[in-house]
């Protein structure tokens, strides 16, 4: 499979699978409507948001989610530490979703596998947390209509 | 020109004709939702923008992650969140699934992606149905 092709059908992959993962980051957000606004800012969303979409490697971002989560410890927020710790797993979880993927994308040769796996994980985390503060925005404008 | 790239063309042209027939269907509708939106503060900017996203993506979440967005963010609720006009677009857009399904169905193709760049084909349609009414309908309001 040439580099184009492969580069292709990964766009296509990914593309499906965010679309797919929709659904799952906006019940992530349903779950969670308690927190949003007050508890879960708004500023905080566009935080992770900022960390996602500059990230060089996932571990950055589990790292940024992990301090949010110590931070929510230190202050006895356990409400908020939950939602970090849960939002930790459900990405975490993508990494299978990006392995599988990964095995059907047969890589062109000197691809460092482990460095392929980690960018396909980082993009469908940035994808399901861009369902996420979409979904959690449009909640939290909905409860203020009613 | 070998068998199988006949029956690729004619899958095409078959495709193609399914989703204009679907997107005739849909102008009626788009006229009501640019009816609305031309009552509110949204100017043409806003709504092409949407048509551009629409016509760029590769993903119909791109399409309505930037609608909740901008529902989300109006405060003032006379933009996107006014009368819940952003809402009914999103529920609108989800929904044209079920067209995309049928179509889909209807070709009897063996391509699990199919149904989604068909969904995402049918949101392109509608779109530009909206965006070409609302610019009227704001000329004709502003003259």
């Amino acid at each position: 499979m040439s580099e184009l092709e492969y580069l292709l059908k990964r766009k296509q992959s990914i593309a499906a699978r965010s679309d797919r993962w929709q659904a799952e980051a906006a019940r992530f957000a349903d779950r969670h409507r308690d927190l949003l606004p007050k508890r879960i800012t708004n500023a905080q969303l566009y935080g992770l948001g900022n960390v996602v979409r500059s990230a060089r490697r996932y571990a950055d971002i589990e790292r940024f989610i992990r301090h949010q989560a110590e931070k929510a410890e230190r202050a006895g927020r356990l409400d908020v530490q939950g939602y970090w710790n849960d939002l930790k797993d459900a990405l975490g979880k993508l990494r299978g979703e990006a392995q599988a993927l990964l095995k059907t994308l047969p890589l062109p040769v000197e691809t460092d596998n482990r460095q392929a796996l980690d960018a396909l994980h980082r993009e469908l985390a940035g994808l399901y947390v861009q369902h996420l503060i979409a979904h959690s925005l449009y909640q939290t404008a909905g409860a203020k209509e009613n | 020109m070998s068998e199988q790239a006949v029956q690729e063309v004619a899958l095409r042209v078959a495709l193609e004709r399914a989703i204009a027939r679907q997107s005739d269907g849909y102008d009626q509708r788009a006229r009501q939702y640019a009816g609305q939106l031309v009552g509110t503060k949204l100017d043409k900017t806003q709504i092409r923008g949407l048509e551009t996203l629409a016509s760029t993506t590769d993903k119909v979440s791109d399409i309505t992650d930037w609608l909740k967005l901008r529902v989300g963010r109006d405060s003032g609720r006379d933009r996107w969140a006014k009368e819940g006009i952003g809402r009914d677009l999103v529920n609108e857009l989800e929904g044209l699934r079920n067209d995309a399904k049928k179509i889909a169905q209807g070709l009897g193709q063996g391509d699990p992606d199919l149904e989604r760049q068909v969904h995402l084909r049918l949101c392109r349609e509608f779109l530009k149905h909206l965006a070409a009414h609302f610019e009227y309908l704001k000329a004709e309001r502003e003259r």
